[in-house]
């Protein structure tokens, strides 16, 4: 009988301690010692995957750990497509991290999921009116800020400065003049321009979104329903279409960021649209080509239309509400925004992550660098360009139908059944603005 | 006098733990799947509310997922069929070399070896339409005027990704027919031999019958395998242009990932499960006869 009880005992113990290991401790450990030190384990997801960016932020995390001695942080590195299947699989479980990067869009849908706490103390305490106001809202809800911009870039036309002097062409200030140099550089191994629409990735949505930005629209109306059915998106499709038969490899149909980006990294496009990261992948492919590339502003459609920009980019970083440590967290915030810390990480990709503070862009430390030196220009384009819009499709606030316009592939694949299926694109735009008010619907 | 019955769980407890695991890693999963069909069930969202059989219907009546469920059945047929045949020949091959038959068998292998993530890269890369080592071959043979499209012309993508998959699955067959034929006693054949069987006789009347079950059951297998696939075809095209490579599980995906209706993903699954659990009871039951017919 004995023997039995203690079996019976032993298996109750090991059932005991397996689902132990499942369930999470009820109370929240103490973030600072006695003497007011800071004590804990933070986790920071980031998707800065290229090594010197990698690199920076964790010899931040290391000289922070050296100066909190019982902190520890353990640094997680995902792509963003993985980043979002993590974090939407691991938020009912509670596997989200304590700290993270995010994309504006995926910041909408954590708000929505109500899984980040505000942050207007560590933005304060940096200087909230360092901080572009657009780039605040985007992380905003009910007055508070649940995101603090990290780095910021724009969206511009990148072009090859001596294919364009070989053929006797001016860089392009009109879609029009656009096309006719894309057409006429379309040669000898080179493509004129890729137009990507690869339906895992938001990259036709995003050339899609120039055209409309440039004629004044948005791909949202006011109420947050979809509009690709106006004359300026009709026109717009039937532009990039026209690109695409044109001046584009077919296999583009198929293609996303990385794809797109590597034909112009390798020099087999004479223009592609990017930000500053455009220079450290040329860098990396083929610095033969460095002193060839350059950027100018989006194209219009008149030559005399207003400026615009179409796609401003605010990189956050958020603080996840089941961290059990933030104010360690809040604090490695703050550590990241130091005037040295923070020009170091810029520099791992210059003229790519612009500063989101004012304040450091006229600094001696920042000017020195001699890419933010050779690419002078690019770089005033693209701040320029940043203070002109907002993340793809936030002209009328965050909102998650922006986020759903981005990640769906709807309008990716709405150009695939054009060009692949021959479909007739009125139709084929109706259908996707069908569609993406159907999916809108789904989240009210 | 009333008997005591021994109960004895002692035994139980040690069956316990791998109880536990077989059921969170298996019957949870499919039990939280059919519950979830039934809902509307979002990834992100805390709250979902109960509709009974509202996804099946929805599912069932959208062209998206026929398209899909036909693109699987061609993507399953074509797979295997190339899969056995270049398998299954490969290992009569192999069975009648006489010297180093183990440097061929591990060249023949290394495709199976591979991680799916690899293969679908080097494919991707290996296909390309402007840098793509085999277009740009068969522009320099003067085989082509232009750069074949394999990845995103619409009336070669689906056979492409088909001849991949069978040069990624057919050394799994080619190594497990090969076993099996080396299990036919020799002397069957010497005695075919003797009363002038030719060599289609022997191969129909010895070999065939020795073998047909072990391929029976690699079909099943890889039809399960093949069927669920989703690796290969997601990271060569994503499912595209144009939906036209969108199998059943690309589409549970996009639904449950993309437009995170987990509910509705998980409707796609369940009726992808009742469809597999047909078709191998439809094999299983010809199995069956075969082996009943051996005795």
């Amino acid at each position: 009988m004995k023997r039995k009880l203690a079996m019976l005992l032993a298996g109750v113990m090991l059932v005991g301690s397996i689902l132990s290991g499942c369930g999470g401790s009820e109370e929240p450990a103490a973030t600072t010692t006695a003497d007011g030190e800071l004590e804990g384990d933070i986790t920071f997801w980031h998707s800065f995957t290229q090594g010197p960016r990698l690199e920076t932020i964790q010899k931040v995390a290391d000289q922070f750990m050296e100066d909190n001695p019982k902190v520890n942080i353990t640094i997680e590195t995902f792509s963003w497509a993985d980043f979002y299947t993590k974090w939407t699989t691991g938020l009912a479980s509670g596997n989200v991290p304590d700290m993270s990067t995010a994309l504006p869009s995926q910041v909408v849908e954590m708000l929505d999921a109500e899984a980040l706490i505000p942050l207007d103390d560590v933005i304060d305490d940096i200087g909230r009116d360092r901080f572009s106001e657009a780039a605040l809202s985007e992380g905003e809800k009910d007055g508070e800020c649940y995101s603090v911009p990290l780095y910021s870039h724009a969206q511009v036309m990148w072009y090859r400065k001596d294919l364009l002097e070989e053929a006797g062409l001016e860089v392009p200030k009109t879609w029009d003049e656009f096309a006719e140099a894309a057409k006429a550089l379309t040669k000898d191994g080179v493509y004129g321009c890729s137009f990507p629409c690869g339906a895992s990735d938001m990259m036709a949505t995003r050339f899609l979104n120039f055209y409309v930005r440039s004629a004044g629209e948005s791909l949202l109306n006011d109420d947050l329903t979809a509009n690709i059915t106006s004359d300026a998106a009709i026109d717009g499709i039937n532009f990039w279409v026209d690109i695409y038969k044109n001046c584009s490899p077919q296999d583009s149909v198929n293609y996303v960021t990385l794809d797109q980006a590597d034909l112009y990294y390798k020099g087999k496009t004479a223009f592609d649209f990017n930000s500053g990261f455009q220079i450290s992948g040329v860098e990396e492919n083929s610095p033969e080509l460095l002193d060839y590339i350059d950027c100018a502003p989006l194209p219009k459609i008149n030559e005399d239309d207003p400026d615009y920009g179409a796609e401003t980019s605010n990189i956050p970083i958020v603080v996840w509400q089941n961290s059990e440590h933030p104010e360690i967290c809040k604090e490695f915030m703050k550590k990241l925004y130091e005037e040295d810390t923070y020009v170091e990480f810029l520099s791992a990709t210059p003229v790519g992550m612009l500063p989101s503070i004012t304040g450091i862009s006229d600094l001696e430390s920042y000017q020195s660098n001699p890419t933010i030196q050779k690419f002078s220009n690019a770089e005033k384009v693209i701040s320029d360009a940043v203070g002109k819009s907002a993340a793809l499709g936030f002209e009328h606030g965050p909102s998650v139908q922006a986020g759903l316009l981005t990640s769906q592939g709807v309008i990716e694949t709405m150009f695939q059944q054009i060009i692949t299926n021959g479909k007739d694109v009125e139709q084929a735009a109706q259908d996707a603005e069908d569609e993406l008010n159907e999916l809108f619907k789904s989240v009210q | 006098m009333k008997r005591k019955v021994r109960r004895d769980y002692a035994r139980w407890v040690f069956v316990l733990p791998a109880m536990i695991v077989v059921a969170a890693l298996l019957i949870y999963p499919i039990f939280s799947s059919v519950f979830y069909s039934m809902t509307t069930k979002h990834l992100i969202k805390p709250s979902y509310e109960f509709v009974g059989l509202a996804n099946y219907i929805e599912v069932l009546s959208d062209m998206n997922f026929w398209s899909a469920f036909l693109h699987s059945i061609l993507w399953t047929i074509g797979s295997l069929v190339g899969q056995v045949l270049i398998g299954f020949t490969a290992a009569l091959a192999i069975n009648r070399v006489k010297h180093a038959k183990g440097i061929y068998k591990t060249l023949l292998i290394i495709p199976w070896a591979f991680p799916s993530i690899v293969i679908a890269l080097s494919w991707k890369w290996i296909l390309n339409g402007v840098s793509g080592y085999i277009p740009n071959l068969l522009v320099e043979l003067g085989i082509c005027d232009q750069l074949p499209q394999f990845l995103s012309d619409s009336n070669i993508v689906f056979i492409t990704l088909i001849l991949i998959n069978v040069w990624f699955g057919a050394p799994m067959i080619m190594v497990n027919v090969l076993s099996a034929l080396q299990t036919i006693p020799q002397d069957q054949y010497e005695a075919a031999q003797i009363d002038g069987a030719s060599h289609i006789q022997q191969f129909w009347h010895i070999t065939i019958p020795h073998i047909k079950v072990v391929v029976g059951l690699l079909v099943v297998l890889r039809t399960i395998w093949v069927f669920n696939n989703f690796d290969i075809i997601y990271l060569i095209t994503g499912g595209g242009p144009a939906d036209l490579t969108t199998t059943v599980p690309i589409y549970a995906y996009q639904m449950g990932w993309g437009t995170k209706l987990l509910g509705k993903s998980s409707a796609v699954t369940i009726l992808l499960l009742l469809f597999l659990l047909l078709v191998c009871l439809l094999y299983f039951w010809i199995i069956a006869k075969w082996e009943k017919e051996d005795k």
